[in-house]
């Protein structure tokens, strides 16, 4: 018996093992973009949400959904990006859903008292500069902020940051200068 | 230039990430102690912003976030592989619904057509011998949304016979042609079946006492002494 095929014209036709191996470098390609970019979606999550547990959460649901999106998300500049974009607006969305939660749980209690004694002064002083750097953070823009938390990872060079965001490097330099500016003015 | 353009100068030097000043803004730093002093804290405040940021941000990455990722991936593949074989199977089971009607609809309508075809003789046959011909009905199948074109055709010509025409529902149709194949050979039944009911009222039923004849009563056996 003869087994006929219809093929377009200009069509490939895959095969059933072609499309297995098809599967199979796109499985190994993102194990690379995983190792790659995991590291950076947890950082820019604990960038925003300051909580190691949260920060991973958040990454591993950007991850996740970079993984269900990988077909169009093969090339690896615009996988960066697209993580760092994803993972920087889920963590906004749970540090947001974090706060109303603490505010409905602190509502009708009384402020807590700060125990600070002169022996850890160094050390409250510096905690307190913290919080109220992460108040002034959480005040900025979220162009700015992205930016200038990028800009601080280790390693990453404005260069990196512009191709991350795909943005130009002159907008990658002033953003991060008006928000070092606002910060300094929120803190000084 | 006042204190407060050198001030306004230097802080855009510093948030630029800039660490040389221009010319006029360190000559004028080096005879103003009260800017030297303001842009000694910018310095360190600026220095602490940077530290700051930079904490947030390097945190040591857990070594679980790669394994639980992929435990993720893996759970998330499991369901699309089961809905791509409970897919599959629906898709199968659709076409032979699909096969099955259109057959069914096929044999029902060539069951239809025999019938239609067979008919004439058999009212020609039946006329000839006992005037069944007269009752013999003509099919015309009628189904509940839509008539089917191919019986119309097939009925047409005998309209003109005058011949009585019967509405049968389609999912009768089947039946009701076999019974018209068969009408020949049980031609009495047919009578009866097309036959007009008669007008005269059913009879009353006769009430009346039962009557026995002869009746012998004899004692039983055991009862005697």
């Amino acid at each position: 018996m003869r087994e006929l095929v219809l093929i377009q014209p200009g069509r490939v036709l895959v095969g059933p093992s072609e499309r297995e191996s098809e599967s199979c470098r796109a499985h190994r390609e993102f194990e690379e973009r995983l190792a790659e970019c995991g590291p950076l979606a947890f950082r820019v999550a604990h960038g925003v949400l300051r909580n190691a547990a949260d920060a991973e959460d958040v990454a591993q649901e950007a991850l996740l959904k970079a993984y269900r999106n990988f077909g169009r998300l093969r090339e690896p500049a615009r996988f960066r990006g697209w993580l760092v974009r994803i993972t920087f607006r889920m963590a906004l969305d749970r540090w947001r859903s974090v706060k109303r939660r603490e505010k409905r749980e602190t509502q009708g209690e009384p402020p807590e008292q700060r125990a600070v004694g002169p022996t850890v002064e160094e050390l409250a002083v510096s905690s307190e500069f913290q919080a109220r750097l992460e108040r002034a953070m959480e005040e900025l823009p979220e162009k700015f902020r992205l930016v200038l938390l990028l800009a601080a990872i280790e390693g990453h060079t404005l260069e990196e940051v512009s191709g991350v965001l795909g943005i130009p490097m002159g907008t990658v330099k002033s953003r991060l200068f008006f928000a070092r500016k606002q910060l300094a003015e929120k803190l000084r | 230039m006042s204190c407060e353009g050198y001030r306004d100068k230097l802080i855009a030097a510093l948030a630029s990430g800039d660490s040389s000043l221009a010319g006029d803004v360190a000559v004028h730093l080096g005879i103003c102690a009260e800017c030297k002093k303001f842009y000694e804290a910018q310095v360190h405040l600026f220095g602490a912003i940077d530290s700051g940021v930079r904490a947030m941000v390097n945190e040591a990455v857990p070594a679980s976030l790669s394994p639980r990722v992929r435990a993720q991936i893996a759970e998330a593949d499991m369901p699309r592989r089961v809905w791509g074989v409970s897919w599959s199977f629906a898709a199968v089971a659709v076409a032979a619904v699909l096969v099955i009607s259109v057959t069914v609809l096929k044999r029902s309508r060539d069951n239809t057509n025999k019938v239609a075809d067979r008919s004439p003789a058999v009212g020609q046959r039946a006329s000839g011998a006992t005037g069944v011909r007269a009752v013999l009905p003509q099919v015309a199948a009628v189904g509940p949304k839509r008539r089917s074109p191919e019986v119309q055709t097939a009925t047409a010509p005998r309209e003109a016979v005058k011949a009585p025409e019967v509405i049968v529902l389609a999912e009768e149709r089947a039946a009701f042609a076999r019974f018209v194949t068969d009408l020949p050979e049980e031609r009495e039944v047919a009578v009866a079946f097309t036959r007009p009911a008669t007008d005269a009222e059913d009879e009353a039923v006769e009430i009346a006492l039962l009557q026995i004849d002869e009746l012998d009563v004899k004692p039983l056996e055991s009862s005697n002494p």
